[in-house]
């Protein structure tokens, strides 16, 4: 009998998992099933260029049940609720599903709630509808005080509010708008990113281009109708278009389950990515409770040590491997440039490289490749 | 001040990025004034990062230590 692998959530983590789950195993050793409640699944660094007006829709999203190698059962549906106890996965329809091995990679979601004025006082770029309203906005400003920067502590790729700041700068200047716009990057700790090396390059790069940095600056609320967004430290500034990250928590349907902490984010073992207290049970990518970022790049790693581990178990061959925290994020700084970070476990001071074009090319190919190599699990 | 005991747990051994300080912070937002922060962290620019911090936000820094290469510092929300 074949084990039953189910995964919840089709996005970066699961779909590569799967890819590569089926690479390794014959359909006599393994079952596939992933669910998802959507079919169409978004490349969502993408968004960023959505919003900048570099990429379409068709650009960046894919018909979901494609993205799937042979042999893999793909259903559309909703997860409610998950029993680890009992082994088995509620869906909205009311269909229940029974599992050897659980890999539960449902993301994470938005939560605007948690900044009050969030929702209609700031725009950002973290779905595709949101960076479509933020293009509008980049594309029709010919003057004013525009401010990007943290707002929700924790959320999905963490230099993302530093490449909207150069390439809205970008724009501007191309618009030939710049000098009638001010530019503000507001960060909650004293500089504009946390790790040093990177930091040095990035408030470099401010500086050179306008954007002045605003430390100590942990966005509490917004007044969307006076326009002010006011800080836990006491400060306001006034602004006319705010981009801010927006606060991000586990789905509803691991809060439901109880198997998160307080916001849904599942405690996992670091280095082999179980859920606490078991063994068949797994959860990767934004969905962990993990220090490492929220980014593509760990759920593709994450997936990867997995899918080996679990063909290792299944197939009781071989050795396990460890996850090691890995990481690579490109940042975009503009003007065909980018910087880079690496980071991982046991390297906790990444180096931040000098802007050039050549991590800028690695970040468009990265845009091709994500569907043809990465989701696919060839590399 | 090994008698004082937190109120509010913050591990971030082995976080570069998003760093130790935004954990902080994060559990800063949600603590109320007496509450006792405990941070746990590796990166070596902690501590500097949260003496600044407390500085610049009038909370208290009861204590920072270093030990086996984690640093642990305790802090009391003041200005909340
Ligand atoms: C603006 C932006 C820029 C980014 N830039 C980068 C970058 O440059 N580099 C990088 O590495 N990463 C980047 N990321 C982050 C990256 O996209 C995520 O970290 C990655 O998608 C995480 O993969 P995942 O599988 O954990 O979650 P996701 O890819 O989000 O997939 C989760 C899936 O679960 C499904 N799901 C959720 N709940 C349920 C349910 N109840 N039932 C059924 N299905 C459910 C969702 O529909 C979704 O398809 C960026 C993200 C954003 C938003």
């Amino acid at each position: 009998m074949p084990k039953r692998v189910l995964i919840l959530g089709g996005g970066d983590g699961g779909t590569i998992l799967a890819n590569r789950l089926v690479k390794k195993l014959p359909a006599s050793q393994v079952e596939v099933e992933v669910i998802d409640k959507s079919d169409v699944h978004w490349y969502q660094p993408g968004f960023l260029f959505i919003a900048t007006g570099e990429a379409e829709k068709e650009d960046i999203s894919r018909r979901r049940p494609g993205l799937f190698r042979k042999g893999i059962k793909f259903t559309k549906g909703e997860v409610m609720k998950i029993d680890l106890d009992d082994r088995t996965v509620d869906l909205a329809d009311g269909t229940k599903k029974k599992y050897d091995y659980l890999v539960i990679a449902t993301g994470s979601t938005l939560n605007p709630d948690e900044i009050p004025g969030f929702e209609q006082g700031v725009d950002h770029f973290w779905n595709y509808e949101a960076a479509m309203k933020l293009r509008e906005k980049l594309f029709s400003i010919k003057e004013g005080k525009v401010i990007v920067g943290i707002g929700g502590l924790l959320y999905k790729c963490p230099v993302a509010p530093l490449e909207i700041a150069f390439l809205a700068e970008e724009l501007f200047r191309k618009r030939g708008v710049r000098d009638k716009i001010e530019m503000k990057y507001v960060s909650p700790i004293d500089r504009a990113y946390a790790p040093h090396l990177l930091n040095r390059v990035i408030e470099e790069e401010m500086e050179k281009r306008g954007i002045e940095v605003v430390t100590f600056f942990s966005v509490d609320s917004v007044d969307p109708e006076r326009k002010v967004v006011n800080s836990l430290e006491g400060d306001s500034l006034d602004y006319d278009l705010l981009i801010l990250t927006p606060p991000q928590q586990g789905v509803k349907a691991v809060r439901d389950s109880g198997i998160g902490d307080d916001e849904g984010w599942i405690p996992v073992d670091k280095h082999f990515l179980n859920i606490e207290g078991y063994d068949d049970a797994f959860a990767i990518g934004d969905a962990t409770a993990l220090p490492t970022p929220k980014t593509g790049v760990i759920a593709h790693f994450q997936a990867a040590t997995l899918a080996h581990n679990l063909a290792v178990e299944i197939s009781g061959q071989g050795t396990k491997e460890i996850f090691d925290g890995q990481s690579f994020c490109v940042i975009e700084t503009g003007m065909g440039k980018a910087s880079a970070q690496v980071s991982s476990y046991f390297y906790d001071v990444p180096p931040g490289l000098i802007p050039n074009w050549v991590l800028h090319a690695m970040k468009l190919a990265m845009n091709k490749m994500y569907w043809r190599c990465i989701l696919t699990g060839m590399i | 001040m090994s008698d004082v005991q937190p109120t509010i747990t913050v591990d971030a051994r082995g976080v570069a990025c998003p760093g130790p300080l935004t954990s902080l912070i994060k559990a800063y937002r949600k603590a109320k004034n007496g509450d006792i922060i405990e941070v746990l962290a590796t990166d070596a620019g902690f501590k500097a990062d949260v003496e600044a911090w407390v500085k610049r936000t009038g909370n208290e820094l009861l204590s920072i230590t270093e030990e086996g290469g984690v640093i642990r510092a305790l802090i009391k929300v003041t200005a909340r």
